[in-house]
């Protein structure tokens, strides 16, 4: 089965309009404490082993600051 | 940062001054999908006027013309004419590509001119500050029209496949990889192109038209109101429900405009070397 060996939100860009934790059918994040470059909320992604990889919190980012690390066959990270 | 941001777009401008939610960010990550899978980056350029989307080239590491207000398609048409192997895209709102520059929208249409237009419908001008629009719904209350609006949309779409557009294309920001894979389609067709984005504005639509200012309502809302058609036929039964057609429309060959040039000079030569008659 597919899955996330981790998700990477870049605390640079990220405006923290939580479009990922909307468009996940998993529930993987979760809005955060933490804040970000641009004093944001930024979201945490908490249920990882949630995740399937289909990158759709990816492909919604509009500050291109997601990325999501998808974990190789076998359980080897990358 | 994703890895397509890593390859292609210019870090020191980073990040986007678009506002949270807003769905330009999404078609920078659509359009840099078909470029990295086509890899064109050397041979592209992009052309852009004024207003929230085009703002979208200048993120992006390859070579960039910004023109005036609705000026970007005569000035992409210069750019192609002179260097015909390059791959001229040009990213215009609904009100720089309909309203500003809708009369050059007609003639690069007219003409089949070899260029890609990227027309990002966010149905408002939000960059001034949510004026009424061309693609503004009837109805909607704006900052021009606080009793609403009473003047009908335009529809992008139907006016370019009008002007003799050859392929033709809306899709929206809640489909993200069928709008990459109309974007390659778009830059290897051979002929004017004309790809509509329906995007959200969560600032100026959202909270003057639809009423919430949520990115998560607008992103719902686009999901909601845009509705797939395969069949062209299909595209009346599903805008009298007041829904929005999105799919593949049109694309057909015509003679393109560069190589009818070049034809047309090719013959003229000819003739003056067999002593001046035409």
């Amino acid at each position: 089965m597919k899955g996330a060996e981790r998700i990477e939100i870049d605390r640079r860009y990220c405006k923290g309009c939580m479009l990922c934790q909307y468009v996940c059918k998993f529930e993987v994040f979760e809005p955060g404490q933490e804040r970000s470059a641009l004093d944001y909320l930024m979201p945490r992604p908490v249920k990882l082993e949630n995740c399937r990889v289909c990158r759709l919190c990816e492909s919604h980012c509009p500050d291109m600051a997601l990325f999501v690390v998808a974990r190789k066959k076998g359980g080897e990270k990358e | 940062m994703n890895p397509l941001g890593e390859k292609y777009l210019r870090k020191n401008f980073l990040p986007f001054l678009f506002c949270p939610g807003c769905g330009d960010g999404m078609i920078v990550q659509a359009f840099l999908e078909a470029v990295d899978d086509l890899g064109i980056i050397n041979d592209l350029a992009l052309a852009a006027g004024i207003g929230c989307s085009a703002w979208i080239p200048v993120y992006i590491h390859a070579d960039v013309l910004k023109v005036l207000h609705g000026r970007a398609i005569p000035a992409a048409i210069g750019l192609k004419a002179t260097r015909p192997s390059r791959k001229v895209v040009v990213f215009t709102g609904d009100g720089d590509g309909l309203a500003i520059g809708g009369n050059h929208l007609l003639h690069a249409a007219r003409r089949n001119i070899d260029i890609t237009v990227v027309m990002v419908n966010n149905q408002i001008y939000a960059m001034t500050g949510g004026q009424v629009a061309p693609s503004t719904p009837v109805g909607s209350r704006t900052q021009t029209t606080p009793y609403g609006n009473l003047e009908k949309p335009l529809d992008g779409c139907k006016v370019a496949i009008a002007a003799g557009a050859t392929m033709v294309s809306r899709w929206s920001t809640a489909h993200p990889k069928a709008l990459s894979r109309t974007f390659k389609k778009a830059i290897n067709h051979k002929g004017f192109s004309f790809v509509e984005v329906i995007s959200q504005c969560p600032v100026q639509t959202g909270r003057y038209i639809l009423g919430s200012g949520a990115p998560h309502f607008n992103l719902q809302w686009i999901k909601d109101h845009c509705v797939p058609v395969e069949d062209p036929s299909k595209i009346g039964e599903v805008e009298a429900q007041g829904k929005i057609p999105v799919g593949d429309f049109l694309q057909i060959e015509k003679p393109e405009f560069m190589e009818e040039v070049q034809r047309m000079n090719q013959k003229v030569k000819e003739a003056q070397s067999k002593g001046g008659e035409r």
